[in-house]
């Protein structure tokens, strides 16, 4: 008998996990209305009076307040809500445990859905934004590196938040309940209903710092050329290390 | 390497609890390279507890497991190359085909069953497009069961390989079992069909109430019985420990 050697799956098998989990993705269409539809209606309501009223820099309304509200919610529906439901179902459904006896890690299918989770937001966030462009004359940011560097820190706060949710929802409804209450709690504490200064200061404040504000924030500001306040950025890395730590603390792949 | 010679897995001592149930109670058992070993027993007698222990899923409240002299949780990326293992519970990405998850369980071994043969083996060539979620019971089990052989183990533990099928399918996941036998691949099959146990197993391990009752032959557990026939032996060696819950997911 040849020894048995441990080999890990190469990136054949990388790229193989991540185009089934990209199919699982495009073949949930319900899952795909949100994230990609949902803010897209938003921006085409909106969009018409917002882009006549200038602000500052050149940049409008539609810039500096409707496209950081509109990115957000793509990021934030694909991270709390969606991540989370794959994930939940896949540990109810035995298939975690499944991959277990198997030289591939179950960490292979979290990596490969916050993949394609990624490459989902881009598309989400390049929809929107090639709309925003082409049919409203929206403008790019001021501060396009910060815009995106921002961008890039809020996609992974934001899965850090669905990561939370995973670890902690029983069954893969309750992740669709406790992520869509999460992302309905940070949103209207975060100005997804309407500007935070209508809220009373201490909400305004917490919802500032959640990461659906913070990021509203910090992205109008690198809209419209402003300083980015340091506390928005923060706060946003500061989710992702809460959720770093409360997923490995508590996910169970069975 | 394999400190074991001919022994492709050695459990000792084997303990385990889950609350007031005794799932294995001091479970020891040996199984020879190239063996094909039933575990049968009543609902609840700890089958798939040991089997999935064997596997590494499981972690025993007491004893030792050795398979091809490694430590199944240890060593699990070794163990995990050259085993396979089918589990009861059978779900798999339910909205990618039959072709896709076969392709994507190839991609972790390094010389795997071509898809083809794959799908030969347990008949599902005419499904290779159908979507796990449009599949039939039986045919998820097939699935289940291909994918557990695809990377080509040395071992294979099979959690009720043919619960809930035809008997043309039923008659094929033996002939897919016999090839596995020509391969020398160590084969422990956790059954409650006798029929299955009388054709493709060499040995048996009856367990009741968490614990070994028997070890012997097929023939040599109806003769011990007294029994005509396997399902008479069954009946007349369990049941002495009150019938268990269905065991714990």
């Amino acid at each position: 008998m040849t020894p048995i050697v441990a080999r890990r799956p190469g990136p054949r098998a990388w790229l193989t996990m991540i185009q089934c989990e990209a199919k699982m993705v495009v073949r949930d269409t319900a899952g795909l209305i949100v994230p990609i539809g949902l803010p897209l209606l938003i921006l085409v309501m909106s969009a018409s009076t917002a882009a006549d009223q200038v602000v500052v820099n050149g940049r409008t309304v539609l810039d500096v307040h409707v496209i950081p509200l509109v990115f957000t919610i793509v990021m934030a529906t694909i991270g709390i809500v969606n991540l989370p439901s794959f994930l939940a179902l896949y540990r109810r459904t035995g298939i975690l445990r499944r991959l277990s006896v198997t030289p591939a890690s179950p960490a292979m299918v979290l990596v490969a859905q916050v993949v394609v989770s990624a490459l989902q937001t881009l598309a989400g966030v390049g929809a929107a934004f090639t709309v925003a462009l082409s049919a409203f004359g929206a403008h790019v940011p001021a501060r396009p590196a910060a815009a995106l560097g921002i961008v890039l820190l809020a996609m992974s706060a934001m899965y850090a938040m669905g990561m939370i949710v995973a670890a902690v929802a029983p069954t893969p409804n309750s992740a669709v309940a406790i992520g869509l209450a999460a992302f309905f709690a940070f949103g209207a504490l975060g100005g997804l209903f309407g500007g935070r200064e209508n809220l009373p200061d201490a909400l305004a404040t917490l919802g500032g710092v959640l990461p659906f504000g913070a990021t509203v924030e910090a992205l109008s500001h690198a809209w419209a050329g402003s300083t980015i306040d340091p506390v928005h950025p923060i706060s946003l890395a500061a989710a992702v290390a809460v959720g770093a730590v409360v997923s490995v603390v508590f996910f169970r792949w069975d | 390497m394999d400190d074991t010679g001919g022994t492709a897995v050695i459990a000792e001592n084997l303990r385990k609890r889950y609350g007031d149930t005794i799932a294995l109670d001091d479970v020891s058992l040996r199984v020879e390279a190239g063996e094909c070993v039933g575990i049968l027993g009543v609902n609840g007698a700890g089958k798939t507890t040991l089997a999935e222990t064997i596997a590494g899923l499981r972690v025993p409240d007491g004893g030792r497991v050795r398979v091809l002299g490694l430590d199944p949780r240890r060593d699990r990326a070794r163990l995990r190359q050259v085993m396979g293992v089918q589990l009861q519970q059978a779900y798999l990405h339910n909205a990618l085909t039959v072709e896709e998850l076969v392709r994507l369980f190839r991609s972790f071994y390094p010389d795997p069953r071509p898809a083809d043969e794959a799908l030969e083996l347990v008949g599902l060539t005419g499904q290779r497009r159908t979507r796990f979620d449009r599949l039939s019971g039986g045919q998820r089990q097939r699935l289940s069961v291909t994918l557990a052989l695809i990377g080509r183990p040395r071992i294979a533990i099979l959690d009720e390989l043919t619960t809930g099928l035809d008997p043309r399918a039923r008659r094929r996941m033996w002939d897919a079992i016999r090839r596995l036998r020509d391969e020398n691949v160590t084969v422990l099959l956790v059954t409650h069909a006798m029929e299955e146990v009388a054709r493709l197993c060499d040995r048996v391990a009856l367990l009741d109430g968490g614990r070994l009752v028997l070890v012997d032959t097929p023939a040599g557990m109806a003769a011990r019985a007294g029994a005509g026939d396997l399902d008479d032996a069954f009946v007349a060696l369990t049941g002495r420990a009150p019938e268990g819950p269905e065991e714990a997911e």
